[in-house]
């Protein structure tokens, strides 16, 4: 051991241990010359004499260092010197080199990033392993009551959430976070403990906790809100304007039982009645609000915990659900990586883009590979020597090794800095006007291995190459021909199958990026039926603000009648459901006329209740008929407008005005009024144009409108929107005005404004994600290829320049040798492209659910993409070609 | 010249063996480490530089000797070596394995 350390130490200071050991040695001569001298030689002699009995000072320092340099550790030092000195020496090689793999890199890793956290990571909570959720859908609160009660019998425990937008303000504008109702053991199943104060526990569940209306926040929020102060445990915070009392502070890295999103405040359910007052949901069988989720029983499978829990549905279903509902089985699935509503929507594209820039790398590999191929081919000349001086070939490939790794670790290290960067900014594109995505980003272990493999292999890769272009070098013929070859070098075979799969996989990507964009594009061009560009959304909520639902109808009047007098508001009118959020509110039941009611298949007739004007607001054109009056209120005849899609679905070649419609519920609210037998008729009074209602993608669904006048005032909408015509580019100058009116005639009204473009927007979150990542994709690959196919040609040129230069100066004319160049260039180009639309042609099925009115293999796609490309590769080529046809053929044949 | 003075004809370990016992009683430099071998050995043994240097900095990193620079004799700065403990030990099991490979090999001889 001591030997050990003693030897590294030797080797950390080996420069200075040599200096002593050369004087050490030169000592030693000096003593032998002072014994010839003695011997009586003359001293010049002497000193001759003793330097050559001495011999080779320089070996014998080299044989006494090897005693404590291990050999293969000075080596590879030396050899690492030798690659950066290399590497310094061509920096714009180094600069290309590591800058693809950075990008390589750091694309793959953002990537994986967001893809691990969203769907590979488990839950930061205790035992992820042993979590199910109840699936599929959402459950009522009568239902988790009862599930509650057998929660020990079943299963260790069970706890239930259910996600909220809640408003901190006090008054006038929201101040919306993301909460949750939670279930008093939800923290203490997850194994979570506040780092102040307590979290939520079972004593809250019944009200009767010690501190009445409680509230537990997140460590975001305690940072954010109450810039991290001590005493914030038993504070104040106001949600959804009433005033709760902070008891805890949730630990850091703890985000919620929902991955993707941060969630800011927790209440107890038991908190729920005190926001939504009457309107409470707890007792409702109806209404499914909560997520499920239990702990296993130490050994239980997620089978076993079914096969128990089927065994009590029969009780629970008796007793918690709405008949005819919930029929099929109660099924658990493991939810060690938490649940998410997002992993759904963005598995499938987020997969396609890891392959894609899977791909992206492997272009840049080949073009590292490429590059340093081509260093090692204009260092021909150097390795000769070195191999002709009895350098070991095994070393030399070593020293290229080396040089390819540094580069390989290089690009990694920058391709993290990169991710970190990218990948924040990816995840903000996710967000939309209803949702923030929050995501845990931080690098762990998996994206450090999986960088770190990434590295690793693009290092072989590359490093593997100018291996296999040595091998055939051997030193006097290298030293013979040195640059003055004639014929084409056979050893542009390894770097034209490089650039002919560079191109290929350009190709592919650059596919994928033409068929995103043109289904992005489509999507944004589709008919909206409305005019959205000067319309300004305000949401009231009408519940936040408290008084009873029966006043809400001339509220909403009051707020309404104030906007419209703003002056520079053009018209103002209210709808109750929001469009283009992907749902809404709808009837799968239809009665035309006398007719029966029958079921209709998904999707329903969509519903939404307006008041008078609310069309012209928003530009539909009125076909037929008449608009909502004054005189349709509670008490008149129910009448309804209907769109052009419901009279051809449902009225064709027939007088829509004055047919009656029946619904399988009422939408004015009348219900438990007139029974189930007696549905109330809506008579059609006119037929407007078609909008669309859940998003652009799902075109134009047939409508119905009945007026927000006829809804029975005790059952009102807790929230409405208020939509307002200031005109174009007026809007957000108009905000301000706009919410002094509002409170100035509610002073305790809540509201949020938007507008109908960000709503559009949200609709195509996914496919814009997708549209500017492949395009990035195929842009860089594209970039790479090009850089491989401008790297194999200009050194083409550079070894034939001889060959060129003779040419000419036999009569060869520019253009001839353009020509000759790309004959060459044009076999690699179309190679590229045939391998490329074979592989897009087998790769586009995979792709075909992410489009949009667009065939996986459309042809002008293609075709466009494979121009792009060639376009791309001819001017590659044409810039070294065009070099080459201005050579001075006297200039080249002189200097060879 | 009889038995050679490279190191690859003495049998392995003699070198270092042959510079303890060179050590053992005086310090010694490298020349001097030379001379004392020659001289004792009756002109028989001319140890080279490039076999001495590495066998001391084996000897060093083994720790059976200690090296500090001091003026020679004829007034030159000089490395000294020294035998340390552990060098000293290291010498007689040496020397022990050395009289028996030596009494092998004469019995060898002898047969």
């Amino acid at each position: 051991m001591n030997t050990f350390f003693r030897r590294l130490r030797y080797l950390l200071q080996s420069s200075r241990r040599e200096a002593e050991l050369r004087e050490e040695i030169e000592a030693h001569r000096a003593h032998r010359q002072d014994a010839l001298e003695r011997d009586g030689l003359e001293s010049g002699e002497a000193a001759s004499a003793s330097r050559h009995a001495l011999g080779n000072i320089t070996l014998a320092v080299e044989d006494a260092r090897d005693v404590w340099a291990v050999r293969a550790i000075d080596h590879a030092r030396q050899d690492l010197r030798a690659a950066v000195r290399g590497l310094r020496k061509s920096p714009g090689f180094a600069l290309v080199a590591i800058g693809t793999l950075a990008l390589g890199i750091g694309a793959n890793t953002a990537l994986f990033s967001i893809f691990s956290s969203l769907i590979l990571r488990p839950l930061p909570v205790r035992d992820p392993g042993s979590l199910a959720l109840l699936t599929n859908g959402s459950w009522s609160y009568p239902v988790w009551e009862e599930i509650r009660a057998r929660e020990t019998e079943l299963f260790d425990g069970a706890f239930a959430w259910s996600n909220q937008g809640f408003d901190l303000s006090r008054s006038g504008h929201s101040d919306p976070v993301d909460g949750a109702y939670v279930s008093g053991r939800l923290f203490d199943l997850l194994g979570v403990t506040a780092i102040r104060g307590r979290m939520i526990m079972p004593a809250d569940d019944g009200g009767a906790a010690p501190d009445a209306a409680v509230a537990v926040i997140s460590h975001r929020l305690w940072r954010q809100r109450f810039a991290g102060t001590r005493d914030v445990v038993g504070r104040q915070l106001t949600v959804q304007r009433v005033p709760f009392t902070i008891v805890g502070v949730m630990p850091p890295g703890f985000f919620g039982p929902e991955v993707g999103r941060m969630t800011d405040v927790m209440l107890p359910f038991a908190a729920e009645p005190l926001i939504r007052g009457q309107e409470s949901r707890l007792a409702s069988a109806g209404s499914s609000w909560l997520q499920i989720m239990v702990r296993l029983k130490p050994g239980q499978s997620p089978e076993q915990a079914n096969a128990a829990l089927r065994t009590v549905q029969p009780q629970i279903v008796e007793t918690a659900t709405v008949s005819r509902q919930r029929s099929e089985p109660l099924t658990l699935v493991s939810a060690a990586t938490g649940r998410s509503s997002l992993r759904g929507r963005f598995e499938t594209p987020l997969f396609a883009m890891v392959v894609a820039v899977g791909l992206v790398l492997l272009v840049a590999c080949a073009n590292i590979a490429s590059l340093l191929l081509a260093r090692a081919l204009a260092r021909r000349r150097e390795l000769s020597v070195r191999l002709a001086l009895g350098g070991s070939r095994w070393r030399i490939a070593r020293l290229l090794f080396i040089e390819s790794l540094i580069v390989a670790v290089t690009g990694a290290g920058l391709g993290l800095v990169f991710a970190s960067w990218s990948s924040a900014l990816l995840v903000q594109q996710l967000n939309t006007w209803e949702s923030t995505v929050s995501l845990d980003l931080a690098l762990d272990w998996r994206v450090l291995a999986f960088t770190a493999v990434l590295a690793c292999l693009s290092a072989i890769t590359a490093g593997v190459a100018p291996v296999l272009g040595l091998r055939s070098i051997t030193p006097g013929e290298a030293l013979k021909d040195a640059g003055r070859g004639i014929s084409g070098d056979r050893r542009f075979g390894v770097r034209s199958t490089l650039v002919v799969a560079q191109i290929a996989v350009s190709l592919v990507l650059v596919v994928a990026a033409g068929l995103f964009l043109r289904t992005f594009t489509f999507l944004n061009q589709l008919p909206l039926g409305f005019v959205p560009e000067p319309l300004l959304v305000v949401e009231l909520n009408l519940q936040a603000s408290g008084g009873p639902p029966g006043d809400r109808g001339a509220r909403v009047e009051r707020l309404r009648d104030a906007a419209a007098a703003v002056p520079g508001v053009r018209s103002a009118s209210v709808s109750a459901e929001r469009l283009l959020t992907g749902g809404g509110w709808s009837s799968g039941m239809v009665g035309i006329g006398d007719g029966p009611i029958s079921r209709i298949g998904r999707p329903g007739l969509w519903l939404n209740a307006t008041t008078p004007g609310w069309f012209e607001t928003m530009g539909m054109p009125l076909r037929s008929g008449r608009d909502f009056e004054a005189g349709d209120r509670v008490g008149s005849r129910p009448v309804a407008i209907v769109n052009e899609a419901f009279v051809r679905q449902y009225l064709p070649d027939e007088q829509p005005i004055g047919q009656r419609v029946r619904l399988g519920f009422d939408p004015l609210g009348f219900d438990r009024v007139r029974g189930v037998g007696q549905r109330t008729r809506h008579e059609i009074v006119g037929v407007v144009g078609d909008a669309v209602y859940t998003s652009p993608r799902e075109g134009m669904q047939a409508t119905m409108y009945v007026p927000i006048a006829q809804r029975k005032p005790s059952e009102f909408w807790e929230t409405v929107l208020l939509t307002l015509n200031t005109g174009r580019g007026r809007r957000a100058a108009m905000e301000h005005d706009i919410a002094a009116a509002l409170t100035r005639v509610d002073p305790t009204i809540a509201f949020t404004f938007g507008t109908f473009d960000q709503l559009v927007e949200a609709t195509v979150t996914q496919e814009r994600l997708i549209a500017m990542l492949s395009s990035f994709f195929g842009g860089l690959a594209l970039l790479l290829a090009a850089v491989g196919l401008y790297g194999v040609v200009a050194h083409a040129v550079r070894a034939r320049q001889t060959e060129i230069g003779l040419r000419m100066a036999l009569g060869a004319d520019p253009s001839s040798i353009v020509r000759l160049v790309f004959q060459r260039v044009g076999v690699l180009i179309a190679a590229g492209l045939a391998f490329g639309l074979a592989g897009s042609l087998w790769a586009a099925r995979f792709v075909e659910a992410l489009l949009f009115h667009l065939e996986a293999r459309d042809p002008v796609t293609f075709a466009g993409a494979a121009a792009v490309l060639a376009a791309v590769g001819v001017l590659a080529a044409w810039m070294p070609a065009r070099r080459a046809a201005r050579l001075d053929p006297a200039t080249v044949l002189r200097e060879g | 010249m009889g038995l050679t003075n490279t190191p690859s004809d003495l049998l392995p370990g003699t070198l270092e063996l042959l510079v303890l016992k060179a050590l053992l009683g005086s310090a010694r430099h490298g020349y001097g480490i030379v001379e004392y071998l020659r001289l004792s050995s009756h002109d028989v043994l001319r140890i080279g530089e490039s076999a001495l240097y590495p066998a001391l900095q084996r000897l060093l990193l083994n720790g059976s000797v200690r090296a500090e620079w001091g003026t020679s004799e004829n007034n030159r700065r000089a490395r000294y070596y020294t035998l340390t403990a552990a060098g000293r030990k290291q010498l007689s099991a040496e020397r022990a394995e050395f009289d028996r490979m030596v009494g092998a090999i004469q019995r060898v001889l002898a047969t």
